[in-house]
C-alpha cells in the first residue's frame, strides 16, 4: 500500500471532452513528471476542472486517454486523490471519521485507520478537532479536514480542484504555504487547478494555460521559482513576470471574448 | 430571533427564572382545562361521561388491573397495542429504508413503484381493514398488515426524498475514494437521508398508532382500541378514558424520544441551512 | 457553483427521455394490474376480486347510484370537518401567536392532542354530540385541526422583525400590517398544514362512518364486507384511493401557489 518511492507520472494523450453538442476542451497532451506540481489555469468555463476530473477517472474523455503510472485511467484509480473546492465533507461524519473514509474504504486495518488518521489531522494542524462536525468549522478548517482526507490516503498523486476558491483571502494564503510545507516533507506529484494567477504560478513547476472554445493548451511556462517557495517568493522578480506573462494571456483572451460579445449584439 | 414584537407580554416577576414561570404557566394552564372539563360534563353532559374527578377515580383499579370479569384488562391491551406497534414499525423501517433507497437511487425502480407508493400513502389505510378481514380473516394479521403499511408509506417516501436531495457532490467524493455501490447507498444515501427517516417516523407512529386501534376494533382483537370500545359501550368511560391519556402519552413520548435522538445522534443537523 | 455544474449542460435531447421514462411507469402500472388480476383469479371468489370483477362493480355501483350517493354523503362530511379545521386552525393559530400567555400554557396541550390517535376520543364524543352528521362533523374536525393551527403558528411567529420594522417605518396600521405583512407570510405554513389536514380528514371521515351513524363510503366498504362481496369493497376502496390522490393534488397545487414567491418552489 504504501507508495514512497512510487511514481505518479501522468500521461495525457490526445484527449478531448463533449457533452452533448458542446466540446469543452481538446487535444490535450501533457505528461507530468514525478513530483512535479502543474498549475492549470484558464477562464471560467474552459473546462479545467473536468480535465481534473478527467484525470481521476470521475469523468471519462471522450477522445485520447490518460494514464497514470502506464495504467490507463477508466475509474478512480488507488494512490490518486481530489481534494475539492466544495470540500465535499460528509456533515453527518466527525472530523476524524472524514479523514478516516479514504483508509475505510481501503479496507485498511483499524490500527493503521487511527494511527493514520491522528498524524495527518496533526499534519493538517487540527489536533484536538477530532470529534467536531463540520458545521463547527470554519472555511479553512474544513479544508484542512478535506487536504487531510486526501493525504490519509497516502496518494502519490494529489489533484487540486481549486481547493481554496471558497476561502476568505487570508486564510487562503496561509494555506497555500501550509500545502507547500507539506508538499517539502512528502513531495508528490499535484496538478493544481485554480482561477487565481497568483496561487498557479507560487504552487505550480510548470503553469498550463487552456484558451479558446472549445479550449486546448494555449501555453505551458516553467516557472523556475526555488523550492521550497517560502513568503519571499512573491516578491521575488520572477515571480512578477511569470505573473505578469500568465495575465497577459488571459487577458487577451477575455478581451478577445469581450470583442466577440460586442459583434453579436 | 422571530417573535410577534406587539404581542402581549408576560408581566416580568424578577428573581423566578423563566423556565420557572413557563412550568407554572403550563400547569396552570393543565388545571383550568381540567376544571373547565369537570364544570362542563357536570354541568351539560349526562352521568356516565367522564370528568377528571372519575377519571382519577378509576385511575388506580384500572392501573391495578382489578376490573369487573369479563371486561378486558388495561395492561393486556396495552401491551397487545405497543407490541403490534412496535413491529409494525420494524417491518416499516427496515422496508422503508430499502425501497426508499432503491427508488431514491434507481430511476427505473423510481418510475416502477413511484405511483403506487404516494397513491398508498396519500389513501387513508384504514380503508382497507374491511377487505383485509375478507382475506386473512378476523385474526391479528389484519393488525400486522394495517400497522406495517402505516409505518412503511411515510419512511418509505421520506427516505426516498432524502436520498433524491443528496447532492450530487457527495456520491463524487465517494467515487473519487473508490467506493462501490454499496459504500453510496448505504454509507452516504443513508446517513445523509436520516433526518428525513426521523420526520418519516414520527409521522409513521400517528398513522400505526391510529391503524392498531381501528384494526383492534373492527376485527375485535385484544388491545386498546377495542377496550376503548368496549367500555364505552358498557358505560365504563372513566375506564375507558385512561386508555386514551395512555395513548396520548404513548404518542407524545415517542414523539419526544425522536427529537431527542435527533439531537442526540445527529448533532451535525441543524434545521437552518 | 461547483465546476461540474458549468461543465456539464443539460442533455438536449430531453423528449426521448421522458418518453422513456413515462413508458416505464406506464410498464409499472400494467404490472401492478396484472398482478392483481392474476392474484384475484387465482384465490377463491369470496376473498378476492381480480382487477377486472372490480372495474365492473364499480360501474354497477356507479349506475345503480348507490356509489355517487355514498361519495356525496362523504364528501359533505369532509368538506364540512375540514372547513371547520380550516377556520379554527388558522385563526386559533394566528391568535395564539398574537398571545404569548395562552400560547405558552396550551401548547404542551396542543401537541398532545396532536400525538393522540383521535379515534380513540370518538366514543366521548359520541357520547357528548350522538351519532349523527354533527358528531361525524366534529370528528373530522379534531382530525384536521391541529397540523393547520400549529403551521399557523409557526408561520406567524417566524415573521422576520426585519421585515416588521419596515412596515412600522411606513407608518404601516395595526390591520395593515396583518393584511399586508403577517397573513401572507403565514399563509404557506397554513397550507403545508391544510395538506396534511386533508390527509388526516379522509382518515377521520373514514373512522366516524365505521364508528359512529354508518354512512357513505365507509357504509358501503363495511356493508358490503358482511356480504363477503370483495368486489365491491375494492371498488369502494379504489374510489377513496382516487378521492385521496386528488385531494392531495389539490392541496398541493394550493400550496404551491400560496408559497410561490417562496425561493425554489
Amino acid at each position: 500500500m504504501s507508495t514512497n518511492g512510487a511514481a505518479g507520472r501522468i500521461q495525457i494523450d490526445g484527449v478531448a471532452k463533449q457533452f452533448g453538442d458542446l466540446r469543452v476542451f481538446q487535444d490535450i497532451d501533457l505528461a507530468i513528471g514525478e513530483r512535479e506540481i502543474v498549475s492549470i489555469v484558464g477562464p471560467s468555463g474552459c473546462g479545467k476542472t473536468t480535465l481534473l476530473r478527467c484525470i481521476d477517472g470521475l469523468v471519462q474523455p471522450s477522445e485520447g486517454e490518460i494514464r497514470i503510472d502506464g495504467a490507463k485511467v477508466t475509474e478512480p484509480p488507488r494512490g490518486v486523490a481530489v481534494v475539492f473546492q466544495h470540500f465535499g465533507l460528509f456533515p453527518w461524519k466527525t472530523v476524524y471519521e472524514n479523514v478516516a473514509y479514504g483508509l475505510r474504504l481501503a479496507g485498511a486495518p483499524k490500527d493503521q485507520i487511527a494511527e493514520s488518521v491522528a498524524r495527518h489531522i496533526e499534519l493538517v494542524g487540527l489536533k484536538g478537532f477530532d470529534k467536531a462536525y463540520p458545521y463547527q468549522l470554519s472555511g479553512g478548517m474544513q479544508q484542512r479536514t478535506g487536504l487531510a482526507r486526501a493525504l490519509a490516503t497516502d496518494p502519490h498523486v494529489l489533484l487540486m480542484d481549486e481547493p481554496f476558491a471558497s476561502i476568505d483571502a487570508q486564510t487562503r494564503e496561509i494555506l497555500q504555504f501550509e500545502l507547500l510545507r507539506i508538499w517539502e516533507s512528502r513531495p508528490m506529484s499535484m496538478v493544481f487547478v485554480t482561477h487565481s494567477i497568483e496561487e498557479a504560478v507560487l504552487m505550480g513547476d510548470r503553469v498550463v494555460v487552456l484558451r479558446g472554445r472549445p479550449s486546448s493548451i494555449h501555453e505551458v511556462i516553467e516557472t523556475g521559482l526555488p523550492r521550497p517557495r517560502t513568503r519571499d517568493v512573491l516578491s521575488s522578480p520572477r515571480f512578477n513576470e511569470v505573473r505578469e506573462q500568465v495575465w497577459s494571456l488571459l487577458m487577451h483572451e477575455a478581451e478577445q471574448a469581450e470583442r466577440e460579445l460586442q459583434e453579436v449584439r | 430571533m422571530a417573535s410577534v414584537p406587539h404581542e402581549v407580554a408576560i408581566p416580568r416577576t424578577y428573581g423566578v427564572s423563566a423556565r420557572t414561570q413557563r412550568t407554572f404557566l403550563r400547569i396552570a394552564t393543565g388545571v383550568i382545562l381540567l376544571v373547565l372539563w369537570e364544570v362542563l360534563v357536570r354541568w351539560l353532559a349526562p352521568p356516565f361521561v367522564a370528568r377528571p374527578v372519575t377519571v382519577a377515580r378509576a385511575l388506580p383499579h384500572v392501573l391495578a388491573n382489578h376490573l369487573p370479569p369479563g371486561t378486558p384488562t388495561f395492561w393486556g391491551a396495552a401491551e397487545a397495542t405497543v407490541v403490534a406497534s412496535a413491529e409494525g414499525l420494524a417491518i416499516g423501517i427496515v422496508g422503508g429504508v430499502l425501497v426508499g433507497l432503491t427508488m431514491g437511487r434507481l430511476r427505473t425502480a423510481d418510475r416502477l413503484l413511484r405511483f403506487y407508493i404516494s397513491t398508498f400513502f396519500a389513501m387513508p389505510i384504514i380503508a382497507l381493514v374491511p377487505v383485509m378481514t375478507l382475506w386473512f380473516g378476523y385474526s391479528s394479521t389484519v393488525r400486522l398488515y394495517i400497522v406495517a403499511l402505516g409505518a412503511f408509506l411515510p419512511i418509505c417516501l421520506n427516505v426516498y426524498d432524502g436520498t433524491r436531495s443528496l447532492p450530487a457532490s457527495f456520491v463524487e467524493v465517494a467515487q473519487s475514494y473508490r467506493a462501490r455501490w454499496w459504500n453510496v447507498w448505504f454509507g452516504i444515501a443513508l446517513p445523509a437521508s436520516l433526518p428525513y427517516l426521523l420526520a418519516g417516523f414520527k409521522l409513521a407512529v400517528g398513522r400505526v398508532l391510529v391503524g392498531a386501534v381501528v384494526a383492534e376494533y373492527i376485527v375485535n382483537l385484544k388491545g386498546l382500541g377495542s377496550y376503548i370500545v368496549f367500555d364505552s359501550r358498557t358505560f365504563h368511560q372513566p375506564e375507558m378514558m385512561v386508555a386514551v391519556l395512555f395513548l396520548a402519552l404513548l404518542g407524545v413520548s415517542v414523539n419526544a424520544a425522536a427529537d431527542l435522538a435527533t439531537r442526540r445522534f445527529l448533532p451535525w443537523y441543524r434545521r437552518s441551512e | 457553483m461547483s465546476a461540474i455544474q458549468v461543465n456539464e449542460p443539460k442533455p438536449r435531447m430531453i423528449v426521448p427521455h421522458s418518453v422513456r421514462g413515462g413508458a416505464i411507469s406506464l410498464v409499472g402500472l400494467v404490472i401492478g394490474a396484472g398482478i392483481w388480476e392474476i392474484v384475484g383469479r387465482h384465490t377463491q371468489a369470496a376473498s378476492f376480486a381480480p382487477f377486472s370483477q372490480t372495474v365492473s362493480a364499480l360501474w354497477l355501483m356507479t349506475r345503480s347510484g348507490e356509489l355517487p350517493t355514498a361519495l356525496e354523503s362523504s364528501l359533505e362530511l369532509f368538506g364540512a370537518g375540514l372547513g371547520f379545521a380550516m377556520l379554527f386552525g388558522f385563526f386559533g393559530g394566528l391568535f395564539l401567536a398574537r398571545i404569548r400567555l395562552l400560547r405558552i400554557g396550551l401548547e404542551p396541550y396542543i401537541l398532545m392532542l396532536y400525538a393522540t390517535p383521535m379515534f380513540a376520543l370518538i366514543p366521548f364524543i359520541l357520547s357528548l354530540f350522538g351519532f349523527e352528521f354533527r358528531a361525524k362533523v366534529i370528528v373530522v374536525t379534531l382530525f384536521g385541526v391541529w397540523p393547520i393551527l400549529i403551521n399557523t403558528l409557526e408561520g406567524a411567529r417566524s415573521v422576520s422583525n426585519d421585515l416588521l420594522e419596515v412596515a412600522k417605518s411606513y407608518r404601516s396600521t395595526e390591520p395593515k400590517l396583518w393584511r399586508h405583512v403577517i397573513i401572507p407570510y403565514t399563509l404557506p405554513y397554513t397550507m403545508t398544514g391544510v395538506r396534511q389536514a386533508i390527509a388526516r380528514s379522509l382518515i377521520g371521515m373514514l373512522a366516524s362512518e365505521y364508528l359512529l351513524a354508518a354512512t357513505g363510503l365507509g357504509n358501503l366498504i363495511l356493508t358490503y364486507t358482511n356480504r363477503f362481496d370483495t368486489a365491491r369493497v375494492l371498488a369502494a376502496v379504489l374510489v377513496i384511493t382516487l378521492l385521496a390522490t386528488i385531494l392531495m393534488a389539490i392541496g398541493r397545487a394550493i400550496e404551491n401557489y400560496f408559497a410561490r414567491w417562496k425561493a425554489g418552489v
